[in-house]
């Protein structure tokens, strides 16, 4: 089979009758020089999943992923907590992305609440996200060099994201499980210093994104390894609907930021890059573009959080009847203080639906109250998840080696794919 | 008179004794063998090696690498822990494995890896050589041939732990040994093309006056270079023990001081092959010339640590590159050695053959 | 203004690019061989001096605490509990009452800070310190008294060097050692 092909799944043996095992697991016969290896669960190029390959000589004919190795029934729990509450268990489910993926959770509460948060918390929110992009996108691309045999990579994309996850300490007290964004705006104002250290460690990681340029997207081995590999065309793409910058690497004009703006990103000036060929060369491109311009939105976001300095950063129907002592804490440590109704907070019956760009792609939530002060159900589509769907028809047709080169490639992201 | 003759005596015996281990130490077999630039001194190498190797990498790589162990030499005694860890370590058998060729293929792919030592010179003191002079004569033919052995015990290994991940990881060592052979033995004897010589000595002797070979030809000085890289797994072609993808390849089921082995065999090979590169491209013990009448230290000692000092310079260079870059595919390895490491090495025997009729 | 979508192409390199790439590969490895830029906290013997707004371990305030409640509420995992237990009473001298104070499981803590912002009276407040170690699990169920201890770094309590890291456009992150005076 050719690489990207999709091909033709095989319904009949599913029928009742016709095959006497359960679907997905009937025994097949192999070819006569087939060779079935497991790649996971505990392989050190698999992540918390199993690609069950079958291999032809060194060329693969069939990948299977099997997921749900972390399957933690997010949504399932969900309905027995308060809304609140059901901030920090979706963090888990990418804590190195943990404000992009709660992000459209508040917001799918806040519509059913009808609020809309002020813009100083825009910007916070904005900021914190585009944080957690480059530092996702950082960790993705260790992993990546790590499965190219490039330790280098590894190396620098997990120290350099020390100096995001420190921007995001100092301005949420947390390193990675922020639980930044709340109903009505965010939980902490940014600290005094914090615009100058984010122009800091602007200018440093854009000088580093030169360097990783250097070592590692156009070392020769790496771009060997990469180029012309795991195609996924255009349209096979949009068929399988993969998202995010995988979604983009192959052409295709589709970012939430832009379609369907959420928070300040329609005040923004920036772009979203977009590259044709759509292999493992130039997803590994279309995030360090990314990267770029997430840069380019931070330094607005510091320039938009240096004018409205002092603002409220909580919606007037938590702040306006906020006792004194919880002022006074705002102004002395920017901390803001939680009105006691929102351990019990009830949100109004109704459905609502959110969505952001998170780092690996789009990311949904529905949410649906039946008026008590629990979800009645909460639905979750990551973008791992939908993501997955892509091993089974990208890998046939590659050599075992190639297998690391694409599923890094992917960023795909177990816990997040598993919930 | 009685107590002299005592005396005497036992100083005479003290100096037989004396001299007598001397003899034995620098007894060519013994002494290129086992000590320097055999056994001992690629242990010790080796450890120095892989110690630099982290270090080098650690420092590239924002980190500090090994150092709690010792933070006075810089981890340096982390590698002892390490072999000591490695000593002690259960060796598992798996039930499925063909048991002789399992447990044998690592020695003899250690032992076939140093074989190379015994019979190259590295001094040009007549006595030092370990082989006859008339045999000396062939040293760089013995020496190539020898250095081509151990491979085959690696595909032994994969083949006899039985799991697929290690047969993948033999099938790739198949193809890589006939992709780097060639290479490296051609390499290897355009030296023979311009000295007119199959004799290491006249090898070195002729690189005299600061001509190395490697200078005058660095084509096949790279193809050699290159050659070794992947003959020895190291980046960019640590491809047949693929960590990502094919988990430890050929010795994946290996564990304890049998694992040990087999990552330090790959070590002692570049070692080898770095000692061959020193004599062959580097100059040798040049620009050292022992004194006539020269005694063990000064005939025999210096020269080979000059010819060791070059050599972990080589195996150095070599392990840095860990930290630049990452592997290559295998048919894109397969690729790279037919495509430009071969046509290199040809080139760069076309070239020693011209130098040779000039110089 | 909505973002634009830009469409770019991966670079090419020829034969030539690829020589001088390897090259430039080289080149930084071996700039940073020489000149090595490190964040690693040596951390033993160092430790970080967290921001006062940092997340840490949490701590009661029994005098502040007027028994709401609301802490043991929010707590997204079940690890605040309240517990009764029987003080004076101020109305009433000579009799008791029972009063409500909340304890922390810190098996079951995540440190996101519900229970710090809620508590309308600041009663709980939170420690820079993150490096708490238990030696066994029973430990961690904080009874009211341990509650109200301020754990301390055994880093710290060790000797160990006090640093922080500032940004730095070059370095990225830069380690400076913290003097006495300016540790709070």
């Amino acid at each position: 089979m050719q690489a990207g092909e999709v091909p033709k799944i095989n319904m009949s043996s599913w029928e009742v009758g016709e095959s006497r095992y359960l679907p997905g697991m009937e025994i097949k016969r192999l070819g006569k020089e087939r060779f079935v290896v497991y790649i996971g669960p505990q392989h050190p190029g698999s992540g918390h999943m199993r690609i069950i390959i079958k291999v032809d000589g060194d060329v693969i004919v069939e990948a299977d992923p099997d997921l749900g190795y972390v399957h933690r029934t997010m949504e399932k729990l969900s309905e027995g907590r308060a809304f609140i509450k059901i901030i920090p268990l979706v963090e888990r489910m990418a804590i190195l992305d943990a404000c992009n993926v709660t992000l459209p959770y508040v917001e799918a509460v806040e519509k059913l609440l009808g609020l809309e948060p002020p813009e100083r918390a825009k910007y916070l929110r904005v900021a914190l996200c585009e944080i957690n992009r480059i530092a996702s996108h950082l960790y993705g691309f260790g992993i990546f060099g790590v499965f190219l045999g490039h330790s280098t990579m590894y190396m620098w994309g997990f120290g350099d994201r020390e100096v995001l996850v420190e921007l995001a300490e100092k301005l949420t007290g947390a390193r990675l499980t922020h639980t930044y964004p709340i109903f009505g705006g965010v939980r902490r104002d940014a600290p005094q210093n914090f615009t100058d250290n984010l122009r800091k460690a602007i200018r440093y990681l854009r000088k580093r994104l030169d360097e990783y340029r250097k070592i590692f997207l156009d070392n020769p081995v790496i771009r060997r390894r990469l180029e012309g590999v795991g195609i996924v065309p255009k349209k096979v793409a949009v068929d399988l609907g993969l998202v995010g910058p995988n979604l983009r690497a192959s052409g295709v004009e589709y970012d939430v930021r832009a379609i369907e703006p959420y928070e300040a990103y329609d005040e923004l000036d920036f772009e979203i890059p977009v590259f044709e060929e759509g292999d493992s060369l130039a997803r590994a491109w279309v995030r360090v573009e990314e990267i770029k311009q997430s840069l380019r939105i931070l330094e607005q976001i510091a320039d938009k959080l240096d004018k409205t300095k002092g603002q409220q950063i909580m919606h007037d129907r938590f702040w306006a009847k906020a006792p004194p002592l919880y002022k006074k804490v705002f102004e002395a440590e920017g901390r803001v203080k939680l009105m006691p109704l929102f351990a019990i907070l009830r949100v109004p019956k109704g459905r609502s639906f959110a969505r952001t760009e998170a780092a690996r792609g789009e990311i949904t939530y529905y949410v649906e109250s039946d008026g008590k002060d629990k979800p009645y159900r909460v639905r979750i589509v990551s973008p791992s998840f939908r993501n997955a769907i892509m091993f089974k028809y990208v890998i046939p047709g590659h050599r075992i080696a190639d297998l690391p080169a694409i599923y890094g490639s992917f960023d795909y992201f177990p816990p997040e794919a598993d919930r | 008179m009685a107590y002299l003759s005592v005396w005497t005596l036992t100083e005479r015996v003290i100096s037989i004794v004396f001299w007598g281990i001397v003899k034995l130490i620098f007894w060519p077999p013994i002494y290129q063998f086992v000590i320097i630039p055999g056994l001992a001194a690629a242990m010790v190498v080796v450890i120095s090696i892989i110690w630099f190797e982290r270090k080098a990498a650690a420092r590239v790589q924002m980190r500090y690498g090994p150092w709690e162990v010792s933070p006075r030499l810089a981890g340096y005694l982390q590698l002892f822990a390490d072999l000591i860890r490695y000593s002690f370590q259960e060796i598992i058998i798996p039930r499925t494995v063909d048991l002789m060729p399992f447990l044998t293929s690592p020695l003899f792919a250690l032992l076939l890896s140093i074989l190379p030592l015994a019979v190259i010179p590295v001094s040009p003191v007549k006595w030092t050589w370990p082989l006859t002079p008339s045999a000396m004569r062939y040293s760089v033919l013995i020496a190539a041939a020898l250095t081509t052995l151990s491979p085959i015990f690696i595909v032994a290994m994969g083949w006899a732990s039985n799991n697929r991940f290690a047969t993948i990881g033999s099938m790739r060592e198949t193809f890589l040994i006939t992709a780097y052979e060639l290479s490296a033995v051609i390499g290897l004897f355009s030296v023979v093309a311009t000295v007119h010589s199959f004799d290491f000595t006249k090898v070195v002797a002729f690189q005299g006056g600061g001509k190395w070979l490697g200078l005058i030809n660095p084509l096949a000085l790279l193809a050699t270079f290159i050659a070794t890289l992947i003959s020895t797994s190291a980046f960019p072609f640590e491809i047949s023990d693929a960590e990502n993808e094919i988990v430890a390849g050929p010795f994946t089921e290996y564990s304890g001081l049998m694992y040990g082995i087999n990552m330090g065999s790959a070590y002692i090979k570049r070692w080898a092959m770095s000692i061959l590169i020193a004599l062959a491209f580097l100059g040798g013990w040049r620009p050292y010339i022992p004194p006539p009448n020269a005694g063990y230290v000064t005939g025999y000692l210096i020269p080979s640590l000059i010819v060791t000092a070059k050599a972990v310079i080589v195996m150095a260079l070599m392990s840095f590159l860990r930290a630049v870059y990452g592997r290559y595919r295998i048919d894109q390895a397969l690729h790279v050695s037919w495509k430009y490491v071969f046509a290199l090495a040809i080139a760069g025997f076309g070239l020693a053959i011209l130098e040779g009729y000039i110089l | 203004m909505p973002a634009k979508f830009v469409h770019k192409k991966t670079p090419k390199i020829g034969v030539l690019g690829a020589i001088s790439r390897n090259a430039s590969a080289l080149v930084l490895g071996l700039k940073y061989f020489f000149e090595p830029n490190r964040f690693t906290l040596m951390y033993p013997r160092e430790y970080i001096v967290l921001d006062k707004r940092y997340r840490g371990f949490i701590v009661l305030n029994k005098n502040k605490c007027i028994g709401c409640e609301s802490c043991a509420r929010v707590c997204p995992t079940g690890a605040m509990k309240m517990i009764k237990i029987e003080v004076p009473d101020p109305k009433n001298p000579g009799k008791k009452k029972i009063a409500k104070y909340p304890t922390i499981n810190h098996q079951r803590c995540v440190y996101c800070g519900f229970c710090v912002d809620i508590c309308p009276t600041e009663a709980l407040y939170h420690v820079p310190v993150h490096d708490v170690v238990y030696f066994n699990l029973a430990d961690m169920i904080q009874d009211l008294e341990s509650f109200q201890k301020e754990p301390v770094s055994p880093a710290a309590a060790e000797g160990a060097i006090p640093v922080k890291y500032v940004f730095d456009p070059e370095r990225g992150l830069v380690k400076v050692r913290v003097k006495e005076g300016e540790k709070k």
